[in-house]
């Protein structure tokens, strides 16, 4: 039998995770359009009362699949090994970013299954968990930043004839990691674009998030060696 | 890894992380001791109706400074892989580093990811109910200070591969300062009891004299990975001596040239 | 923990610390750490003489004389089991080792047995200022006992195998030893004997 080194299976759990994610995305009531940090706790105690089914349903669904992105995490690791860098450092930065940034939307997950978990108890509870649910999710982006910046310094390092990743992927990392910073100042504002449910902290951030997963995949796909290829070389 | 382009600094990825990691710790620093003015803490005797008033005096410092680690935290990286390179230098078994490289990841999610979320939701909402700010200030502080396994296993690990390191990649009075830093982290239980005195988290036992300790060891450590940049050979053998200052400045010169 | 230099000269052989140099910063920095803890108790007690003298009034004097004894006489023998170690009476200096991670063992036993005293009395962590720092303290050298279990274990597996054997090693594992007792000393007489 021919060897497999399973990486192309990795690459394709992706396109299934990411159906499942928007299935969660688009089943969780509150985010289309996203729950408004303005409003009372009597209305968000209502707003879990009414629709603890699909709460309950899509963050379950979140919780099973938000860690789904490390093993295509580990796939641009196994990329960078073949950038001509000097140290390991920086697949170690990766690597400690890979295994911190899950951990913010399992957070949030979790705050948002507890919302529903008893929805008739005394409004204030309700909302507070809402609220650190929302600000994980939202602002729990430094690892996701971090790991951009990382990423498009390795590309920008790797000088050689054939480079892993070209330029433009640096450059690409860079802008979505400036797309992802206006989310962690949403705390500062109530209304307008900075606020959990505006324009830069949820739309910007979430469709650069989408973007970031969707080029990548495309990019990594063309970057993996064939498995007969990986065979070859190995023999 | 593939051979290194001609005229490159080959140590510019390490000097790279070196000044993330020193921009990080400044950053850290000015957040949290300048910024949100949570270090040194609030006190945790307050009862639920100070607690408001607390997060109102601080309430633009913290919505800031927070907002600040919440982009710029996963800074916090760089540091773990210039110490996890390091202990891959040594003589010691790549365990060792996979381990601290491990711990320290996980270690950032309570240990400054938890403080900012409840912080923020606090200071977000004055009007909420005072028993609850109250517990969201607990939260922050105690998640905080009181996130101690993490530490305490990662500079044993740390100092057990300095003691067993044949390379001389630290000096060995180092591995054992991480000993005094683990130490410090047992120090701190008590915070998780008291809510007044010097074993509070705020206390002068339990936080002042800590940070010291901690400040002094990350102050160390921080030069010396400066040092241990300065001394890579990239061989696997021991790490020669540092360079007399002269001959640096001298070395310097000639790579700029 | 071997150190992989050439084997010492003249010069190194005639070094004025015992063991490694290394290990007197961690004797350092312990020290001044526990001067700092014991500043704080004294400041707190001349600030609370009396609750504190009353609290202090149910330490059992002799049992800590009792205690320091058999730290003192387990500092003799690591003291010993240099000695032996350095003459070459390498089974010597393993039985040394060995009594005085016994005598540790018993110190452990008694901190034990006092503290259950103590708790079963109803003096706990929480019951008093004087408890609480007297539960602070002692604990916190019973986790330094328990790392000089680890280092004397250390020892002993040095000795026993001839292909180990270092000097160094075991002088600064004595040291750390000696620190730990030095440490109780000054607990003692902060917690049992000033009054």
């Amino acid at each position: 039998m021919r060897p497999v080194n399973g990486e192309r299976i990795i690459l394709w759990t992706l396109p299934a995770a990411a159906v499942l994610w928007v299935a969660a995305f688009f089943l969780f009531p509150g985010f289309l359009p996203p729950m408004s940090p303005r409003s009372s706790a009597d209305e968000v105690a209502s707003f879990y009362r009414e629709n603890t089914a699909r709460v309950r349903y899509s963050m379950i669904v979140f919780n099973w699949f938000c860690v789904a992105l490390i093993p295509i995490l580990m796939l641009v690791v196994e990329r960078m090994r073949g950038m001509a860098h000097r140290t390991p450092v920086l697949r170690y930065c990766m690597i400690g970013c890979a295994g911190a940034a899950p951990i913010a939307f399992l957070t949030a997950s979790v705050f948002w299954l507890l919302a529903a978990f008893r929805p008739e108890r005394a409004p204030e509870l309700t909302q507070l968990y809402n609220d650190l649910a929302w600000i994980t999710l939202t602002c729990g982006v430094p690892f996701l930043v971090a790991q951009s910046l990382f990423l498009a310094v390795a590309i920008h390092l790797d000088r050689q004839e054939t480079p892993v990743f070209r330029t433009w992927i640096a450059h690409f990392n860079v802008a979505v990691a400036v797309a992802l910073v206006p989310a962690g100042f949403a705390g500062l504002a109530h209304n307008g674009v900075f606020a959990w449910d505006g324009f830069l902290s949820f739309w910007v951030r979430n469709s650069a998030i989408a973007l970031w997963i969707i080029v990548m995949s495309v990019v990594l796909a063309r970057a993996l060696p064939r498995d007969g290829a990986a065979a070859e070389a190995t023999a | 890894m593939r051979p290194f382009a001609r005229g490159e600094n080959p140590k510019r990825e390490l000097w790279l992380m070196w000044f993330a990691v020193l921009a990080f710790y400044q950053l850290y620093t000015v957040v949290f001791f300048v910024l949100t003015r949570t270090q040194p803490p609030g006190s945790p005797s307050y009862t639920a109706a100070e607690v408001p008033g607390w997060f109102a005096s601080h309430h633009d410092g913290l919505l800031v400074g927070l907002a600040l680690i919440f982009v710029l935290g996963g800074l916090s990286a760089t540091s773990i892989a210039l110490i996890t390179y390091t202990i891959r230098r040594m003589s010691v078994s790549r365990a060792f580093a996979y381990s601290y490289l491990i711990l320290y990841s996980v270690s950032a999610v309570p240990g400054f990811l938890f403080i900012c979320v409840a912080l923020t939701a606090g200071a977000m909402r004055p009007e909420r109910d005072p028993r609850l700010q109250q517990w969201l200030y607990d939260l922050g502080f105690l998640s905080f200070s009181g996130t101690m396994g993490v530490f305490l296993v990662g500079s044993l690990v740390w100092m057990a591969a300095i003691l067993l390191d044949r390379n001389r990649v630290f000096p060995k009075w180092f591995g054992y300062l991480n000993l005094c830093n683990a130490v410090t982290e047992v120090v701190v239980a008590p915070a998780w009891i008291f809510d007044r005195g010097v074993f509070a988290w705020n206390g002068l036992i339990a936080w002042w004299i800590n940070v010291v300790v901690f400040g002094i060891y990350t102050g160390v450590f921080i030069n010396l990975l400066r040092n241990v940049i300065i001394r890579e050979d990239f061989g696997t053998g021991p790490l020669p001596d540092l360079p007399p200052r002269r001959a640096r400045r001298h070395t310097a010169a000639a790579e700029v040239a | 923990m071997t150190t992989t230099q050439a084997p010492p000269t003249e010069a190194a052989k005639a070094r004025r610390v015992p063991g490694q140099p290394d290990m007197w910063v961690l004797v350092l920095v312990e020290s001044l750490i526990f001067t700092s803890y014991f500043g704080v108790y004294l400041f707190y007690r001349a600030q609370h003489e009396a609750a504190f003298l009353q609290e202090q009034a149910h330490l059992d004097l002799w049992l800590g004389i009792v205690d320091t004894i058999v730290l003192l006489t387990s500092s003799w023998s690591v003291a010993r089991c240099v000695q032996n170690a350095r003459a070459g009476r390498y089974p010597a200096a393993v039985r040394d080792a060995c009594v005085t991670a016994a005598l540790g063992l018993l110190f452990l036993a008694l901190k034990i047995a006092e503290w259950a005293g103590h708790i079963t009395a109803g003096h706990t962590l929480t019951s008093g200022e004087f408890f609480t720092h007297y539960f602070f303290l002692t604990v916190i050298h019973a986790v330094h006992l328990l790392i000089g279990l680890v280092v004397v274990g250390i020892v002993v597996r040095q000795l026993a195998d001839p292909r180990r054997r270092d000097q160094q090693v075991v002088e600064t594992c004595a040291t750390y030893w000696h620190t730990v007792d030095f440490l109780w000393v000054l607990i003692f007489a902060l917690l049992y004997v000033a009054r």
